[in-house]
């Protein structure tokens, strides 16, 4: 670093806005007329507002109208190094990102000389105990991947890694019969979000909206840990709770009707209210899926990448042995799952394959990411400014605790999180804290989710405070 | 286990091999003559790429070479390269020319799988990849359906949409090609059971059942595919997926029905009744199974304009209508997986432009060559009435919808689409006498009048192997699908100059086969 005094932030956003800028009420008048014809041809419904990415900057976000927002939502949990930082930008303009978008391989088939390269980046920062990598497009994508990678190593203890197929496999999975297509199923969790395509649907528990309508596998879900806060007021009822909830797990795993090949968790429920677990539970759940022959698959999509204070979350947990697998996306902008287990490799090839097997494009920005992650130690920043701002949450729950109940995400990095008594005042909130210039994203149906970056510091956390107790004090 | 067949020294690679590699850094001169005579003979290729080689060139004594071997065995430590080809220079690979990182280079009629829609390094795309709003979609990347940036929708129109097949004006784009199916099957399960709900709101039974995965909540609505479909490998895709036996193993599936898909005689006019008797078979039986199931429980069928991963087959405009009249029958959705077939390889933009169908298809899906993915509709109700229903973190790209701009806006100034028509046109006559030339070593050659999208069968997959490899020896990068056909997939640049080299590897190595 250049000078000592100036931040990393600082030392990539010089230009970065001092406070936000609000300067039309929301949604503006530019705004609507931008969502109007985005909405002809293109579902926007869901727009919070349409972006100016050109003029945003760091933690600020800029919509078409010019209000400038300080952002602790970061495109649902998926801006890493703020906008339009400038290391990104240099990797966006280099030869290889051109030649990566304008010629983009066939991974499986047609790696590329640098592929190696690309893919040892992207094991610098593998979790501990995880040396392989495969490749996929998004967190929904992630998951299934490693739900194949699953079954595939489920059915091949059952044959023998090396054993060839029977001709009924090969028979009736053309008719999407067993054996062929055998009845397993991959555990998970009340509450848990694992994405939305078929199979990661069947996995997600978090709302009916994200399932409502369509098919799915008839998969178990068990119950993840609801902890009384504040914990340490709490410890016996929620050890009492992990046990509980471990007993459920074990009794599914006991009595489901078909095998179960895979446990899948978050280690932190995001999109299901950012519910906490602790090292017990997790430990717990790493003894339980070794004893029943399951593998154990971290959803680290949301908690990845630094924003938890280290780089992967559920290395807090200290589980040993480590995960089989564990997949990630949204910060790191390249998807997939990390893994160590050579036989979790399917015995054959264009088992585990697809047209483009991932992105290198993708691929390229996640290496970069992570080296930046790593060079200027911003897992450990972001602890350093959760640990500056749980403190004055934690004042600001005690000053309007009918707004704030449940605080969470304390030794959690800026992964912070709390509850309000029902859905609409929590919308009322998230609504309100635009008109002080903070875009604020909500989870479940009546809690709000800290999501910045990993170069939101100091001075945006007391921005951050100084906006709710604003609001609040309103109420 | 391919590269182990690949490191053989091939018999045929001597005979193009040619003298340097110097020859392809040729001087400026060279490349304006080459830049005027694309503009006289009218030739995209020649505009474009200027250095375009104008043959296969060969450094190394086997495919790959001992550089890309040793690369190979790094890459294969830390991810699966076990399907690997060979270790591609993309750096040295240009227009319709790919090569290896010992500097071997070859036609290229793959195109990885498919999906390379205007050649290596191609000067235009170049441009938009280092646009400062490549840029900026790189790394900025949007929560798009949360936080749209300003100019997505004229990205999307003067791109994507422009793009849209006769009789879809909207888009919902994704990530892959099993992406784009299984977000038009999530639309096409909610528009099913939106229509039967009417206008009643979700009962209490349906939002506690769907938390179990159980019905009524999650209904046990269906999807119907053909036999040797392929539609993607995720879980609700592969589940209509009917390819191979190895796509599917192990992986836990869908009880969806699948119907017979026609399998046409070849040469077509020698066989026009029985083939028309195929169709007819096919359509009886696909309303039949449709009739065993209780309506409105087949929300949708998928099918593809051409099987393609299934082996190229084809069916008549005929069946496609007959498929288009059953479905409105039965009141079922027809999705139209476009993403192998689509921008323009079978001589229209979308291949379903050959059938002129009295009523469009619901949903045409997209992938591959157009780089970005998605489904195109017209239908409002095909949008759920509930936003965060048809939801995701990303909602599709940005920057793969920047490069579908340009790939649309050269295609259309081009005019690649009609240009490769044409070539098709002459390819196919020529490997028609070809393989009248050589009876016996290829069949069934299919693909007449459908552009460059050209397949035929060997033997048996023995033979096919051994061609594909040979193939290769004589500097032909070149696919096969289904069990023993082969497969043309060459880009929308690839022109009359090139199939004569194409052709005339071809009849040597069918010579020797």
């Amino acid at each position: 670093m250049p000078h000592p005094t100036i931040s990393v932030c600082e030392g990539y956003f010089p230009e970065e806005p001092v406070a936000p800028v609000v300067v039309t009420s929301s949604p503006g008048p530019k705004l609507k007329k931008a969502a109007d014809a985005l909405n002809k041809v293109f579902d926007s419904r869901a727009a919070y507002f349409v972006a100016d990415y050109a003029k945003s900057q760091g933690n600020y976000i800029v919509d078409v109208d010019g209000n400038s927002y300080l952002d602790v939502y970061a495109q649902i949990a998926s801006i890493p190094l703020g906008y339009n930082n400038p290391k990104l930008v240099e990797v966006a303009k280099s030869d290889k990102m051109t030649s990566a978008i304008i010629n983009r391989p066939a991974l499986g088939n047609f790696p590329g000389a640098d592929t190696e390269e690309i893919i040892a980046e992207l094991l610098k920062v593998a979790p501990k105990g995880q040396d392989k990598v495969w490749s996929g497009l998004s967190g929904a994508d992630a998951n299934e991947l490693a739900f194949k990678a699953a079954f595939m190593w489920y059915q091949s203890k059952k044959r023998g890694y090396s054993s060839g197929f029977s001709t009924e496999e090969t028979e009736s999975v053309m008719k999407n019969q067993a054996p062929g297509s055998p009845e397993l199923a991959i555990m998970s969790f009340e509450r848990a979000f694992h994405g939305r395509l078929f199979a990661s649907a069947s996995t997600t528990c978090s709302k009916p909206i994200h399932k409502l309508d369509l098919p799915s596998f008839n998969w178990p879900k068990a119950e993840f840990p609801s902890y009384k806060y504040p914990l340490e007021a709490n410890v016996a009822a929620n050890q009492e709770e992990d046990r509980r909830c471990l007993a459920i797990v074990e009794n599914l795993l006991k009595t489901w009707a078909v095998p179960i090949a895979a446990v899948l968790i978050e280690p932190i429920q995001s999109e299901g209210g950012d519910n906490h677990a602790s090292n017990e539970f997790f430990q717990g759940l790493r003894d339980v899926t070794l004893k029943y022959g399951s593998l154990l698959i971290v959803d680290e999509v949301q908690t990845g990448v630094g924003a938890t204070g280290t780089f992967w979350a559920h290395e807090h947990f200290n589980m040993s042995p480590p995960p089989d697998m564990v997949t990630f996306s949204k910060k790191f902008q390249s998807a997939g799952y990390y893994f160590h287990d050579p036989e979790i490799i399917p015995n054959q090839p264009y088992r585990q394959f697809n047209t483009w097997c991932g992105d290198p494009a993708r691929m390229i920005l996640a290496g970069a990411i992570g080296k930046e992650v790593v060079d200027k130690d911003l897992a450990k920043q972001a602890a350093r400014v959760g640990n500056y701002l749980y403190p004055k949450l934690e004042a600001l729950a005690g000053k309007y605790p009918a707004y704030m109940a449940d605080l969470r995400g304390k030794n959690r990095a800026t992964f912070i999180a709390w509850s309000f008594k029902d859905a609409s005042l929590r919308n009322k909130f998230l609504a309100d804290m635009k008109t002080v210039g903070i875009n604020v994203g909500g989870c479940a149906e009546d809690s709000v989710r800290l999501r910045p970056t990993l170069v939101f510091e100091e001075k945006h956390a007391d921005i951050l405070v100084a906006g709710i107790e604003k609001i609040l004090s309103s109420y | 286990m391919l590269s182990a067949r690949f490191s053989r020294v091939s018999p045929t690679l001597a005979a193009f091999r040619t003298v340097s590699k110097t020859k392809q850094a040729k001087s400026a001169t060279a490349g304006a003559i080459a830049y005027r005579k694309g503009i006289r003979y009218n030739s995209t290729a020649a505009l474009y790429y200027p250095n375009e080689p104008k043959k296969p060139q060969a450094v190394t004594d086997s495919i790959p070479g001992p550089v890309s071997v040793e690369l190979n065995e790094v890459l294969g430590e830390v991810f699966d390269n076990r399907a690997s080809y060979f270790v591609t220079d993309y750096d040295n690979s240009i227009g319709n020319y790919i090569s290896d990182k010992d500097g071997n280079q070859l036609l290229d009629v793959y195109c990885q799988i498919s999906s390379i829609p205007l050649g290596y390094n191609n000067p235009e795309l170049f441009k938009t990849a280092q646009s400062k709003e490549m840029a900026s979609a790189l790394i900025n990347r949007p929560a798009l359906a949360c936080f749209p940036p300003a100019e997505y929708a004229n990205i999307l129109k003067e791109g994507i949409l422009a793009a849209a097949p006769p009789g879809t004006d909207k888009v919902w784009t994704a990530l892959s090609g099993s992406c784009a199916n299984e977000t038009a099957y999530k639309a096409a399960f909610m528009y099913l059971a939106a229509k039967k709900r009417g206008s009643l709101d979700f009962s209490d039974e349906e939002l506690t059942s769907v938390m179990n995965n159980e019905a009524p909540g999650s209904p046990e609505t269906v999807i119907l595919s053909f036999d040797k479909g392929f539609h993607g490998r995720l879980f609700g895709s592969l589940s209509t997926t009917r390819s191979k036996a190895l796509h599917k193993l192990d992986i836990p599936a869908f009880k969806w029905p699948k119907a017979p898909f026609p399998a046409l005689k070849y040469p077509l006019n020698e066989h026009s009744r029985e083939n028309a008797e195929e169709e007819a078979r096919c359509l009886a039986e696909f309303e039949e199974i449709i009739c065993q199931y209780p309506p409105h429980t087949i929300a949708a069928i998928i099918v593809e304009p051409v099987q393609s991963e299934g082996g190229d087959n084809h069916a008549s405009s005929v069946f496609f209508q007959g498929l288009r009249d059953i479905t409105i029958k039965y009141d079922i959705l027809m999705i139209v997986d476009e993403v192998q077939t689509g921008v323009g390889a079978s001589g229209k933009f979308w291949a379903h432009e050959h059938w002129n169908l009295t009523t469009p298809p619901d949903m045409v899906t997209f992938s591959k060559k157009f780089q970005a993915a998605g489904f195109y509709y017209s239908n409002p109700n095909l949008q759920p009435k509930q936003a965060y229903r048809q939801f995701n973190t990303w909602c599709g790209d940005p920057s793969k919808a920047l490069i579908a701009r340009t790939i649309y806006q050269e295609v259309v100034k081009n005019d690649l689409v009609t240009k490769t028509a044409s070539v098709g046109d002459y390819l196919y006559k020529e490997l028609d006498s070809l393989f009248k030339r050589h009876p016996g070593k290829a069949k069934n050659l299919r693909g007449e009048d459908y552009g460059t999208f050209i397949a035929f069968d060997c033997a048996n997959p023995t033979k096919r192997n051994e061609f594909l490899l040979r193939m290769r020896g004589a500097g032909i990068n070149i696919g096969g699908c289904g069990d023993f056909s082969v497969r043309l997939r060459p880009t929308l640049v690839f022109e009359k100059s090139h199939a004569a080299v194409l052709l005339s590897a071809m009849e040597t190595t069918l010579q020797e086969l």
